[in-house]
């Protein structure tokens, strides 16, 4: 479904990401983690093209997000993408956050928008604020928000960049369960993560940067079991002690 | 001593309402012309194409460091002539109060840029990012994203500024056009009163930029209370 292949960006001589390659096949949920600077959401971003890089191949279900003859408005509207600071638009109302993409963008209709996005709503247990604005919701009701106008879009795979750090700890779970019952119900999705139970429960295989290369790629049990590389080991430390 | 003699005014108030309604239809259409090409020119300067915001910033510096004044002069005296060599118009077709009108929006329309470009930029850049993410092209994420946030960031500003513009508008007098402040000249002139009508017509400016910008600071105390959000 995606495929990074080589890729690699600077800013001026800064270099942010080195020919970094991963595979995320269809069904999977692969989770990205690694010390802050690494260049997670470096990467996670080049997967949709909000950042371009340099050099290597990414496709997305075939299409390569590189080529400047792809049209990105269009691949992007398949691929969902959650943020760390949930991104709802604050000037429209939650039922217009669930539509508005789905009618500018894939031209249905306001009735089938809104049904769709309803449901959804519900499903992340919150149909009773439709009508509400962001700024009314808590942190963690937001994301679940923002997760569902991304799946309103019907999107092939999910992209997610730290969704729960911006959240108050009570909120993680919350966020967390949906995420949960998405990927068990056959989602792909890359996320970027230092939520381990998340990792343990649902993850295919855990991929490890450090200063912008990919350190470790590897199935789920491997890594928590026994980390190939040093860094690795150390971060796994840190993160599980706290 | 002066003896001020204030007897001509309430026969010139029909005229000084007339020149009033011009200097409103003049604020209005500036406002609303400085607004559109404003934001045009904020886009253009925040694009990701180097000549275009090379040309949008070179106007509004241009416009910035030149006297509304002068602008107002060349649109009146050079640009018709210009436009009548141009155009081949007959000598019969006065352009000269649209040209300094035209002039006056294009001047203030620099100054409506830069509220606008600081309005944008007050939107953080993940909701472009969000918007991209979304499917939507660039067009679509500042019209639908953000734009409208921006807006409700400058409203305070953007009043304002029309209120400095209505001051302005005093200025096109040099263009011969009977604004507010062409007719209390006139009427002074005739009458032998300038002093009073002057003195008139400053009082009305500063009641109605008074009372107007304190409602636009009652309007953005109540928008702080709400922006919180
Ligand atoms: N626009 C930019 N210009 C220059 N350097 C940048 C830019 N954006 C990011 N960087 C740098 O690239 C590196 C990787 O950033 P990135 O945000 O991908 O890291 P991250 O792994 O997501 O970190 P975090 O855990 O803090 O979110 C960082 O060192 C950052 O300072
Ligand atoms: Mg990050």
């Amino acid at each position: 479904m995606i495929s990074i292949q080589n890729v690699s960006k600077h800013y001026g001589t800064f270099q942010v990401l080195t020919d970094c390659s991963t595979e995320v096949n269809k069904g999977e949920v692969i989770v990205v983690c690694g010390p802050s600077g690494s260049g997670k959401s470096t990467l996670i971003k080049c997967v949709n093209g909000l950042e371009p890089f340099q050099s290597g191949t990414i496709t997305v279900d075939g299409v390569s997000v590189g080529d400047p003859k792809t049209n990105l408005s269009k691949l992007r509207s398949r691929v969902g993408m959650v943020f760390q600071h949930f991104e709802l638009f604050p000037h429209m109302s939650i039922t217009d956050n669930l539509t508005i993409a789905q009618v500018k963008v894939l031209g249905r209709s306001k009735d089938e928008a809104t049904d769709k996005g309803l449901k959804l709503l519900d499903r992340v247990g919150l149909k009773a604020h439709a009508a509400k604005f962001p700024g009314q919701l808590s942190g963690g009701q937001q994301q679940r928000v923002a997760i569902a106008r991304a799946l309103a879009m019907d999107p092939i795979c999910m992209l997610f960049d730290e969704p729960t750090s911006a959240l108050d700890p009570e909120m993680i779970n919350e966020v967390l369960d949906v995420m949960v019952e998405l990927a068990q119900e056959g989602m792909t999705m890359m996320c970027v993560t230092h939520e381990m139970g998340f990792a343990r429960k649902v993850a295919n295989r855990i991929v490890f940067m450090d200063q912008g290369q990919i350190v470790e790629d590897d199935a789920k049990d491997a890594f928590f079991g026994n980390p190939r590389s040093e860094r690795a080991r150390q971060f796994l430390a840190k993160i599980l002690t706290h | 001593m002066y003896e001020f003699d204030w007897s001509s005014i309430p026969g010139a108030l029909p005229f000084l309402w007339e020149g009033m309604k011009v200097s409103l239809e003049i604020t209005a259409c500036a406002v609303l012309f400085g607004i559109a090409w404003g934001t045009l020119l904020a886009m253009a300067r925040l694009a990701a194409i180097k000549p275009l915001t090379w040309l949008a910033a070179g106007y509004v510096n241009l416009f910035r460091a030149i006297p509304l004044v002068m602008v107002l002069l060349w649109f009146f005296l050079i640009v018709p002539q210009v436009l009548r060599g141009v155009f081949n118009l007959s000598a019969t077709t006065d352009v000269r109060l649209a040209s300094a009108l035209v002039g006056f929006a294009l001047f203030e329309a620099a100054y409506y840029s830069e509220i606008i470009r600081a309005g944008i930029q007050s939107v953080p850049k993940g909701q472009v990012a969000a918007a991209a993410a979304l499917g939507m092209t660039y067009a679509q994420a500042m019209r639908l994203v953000v734009l409208p946030q921006a807006f409700r960031n400058m409203v305070p500003l953007l009043l304002t500024q029309a209120i400095v513009l209505f001051q302005d508008t005093s200025l096109v007098y040099v263009s011969a056009l009977a604004d507010f402040f062409g007719v209390a000249y006139k009427v002074g002139d005739r009458d032998g009163r300038l002093v009073e009508l002057l003195l008139f017509a400053g009082a009305v400016y500063f009641l109605i930029c008074f009372a107007a910008s304190q409602a636009v600071r009652h309007y953005q105390k109540k928008l702080n209370a709400h922006g919180a959000h």
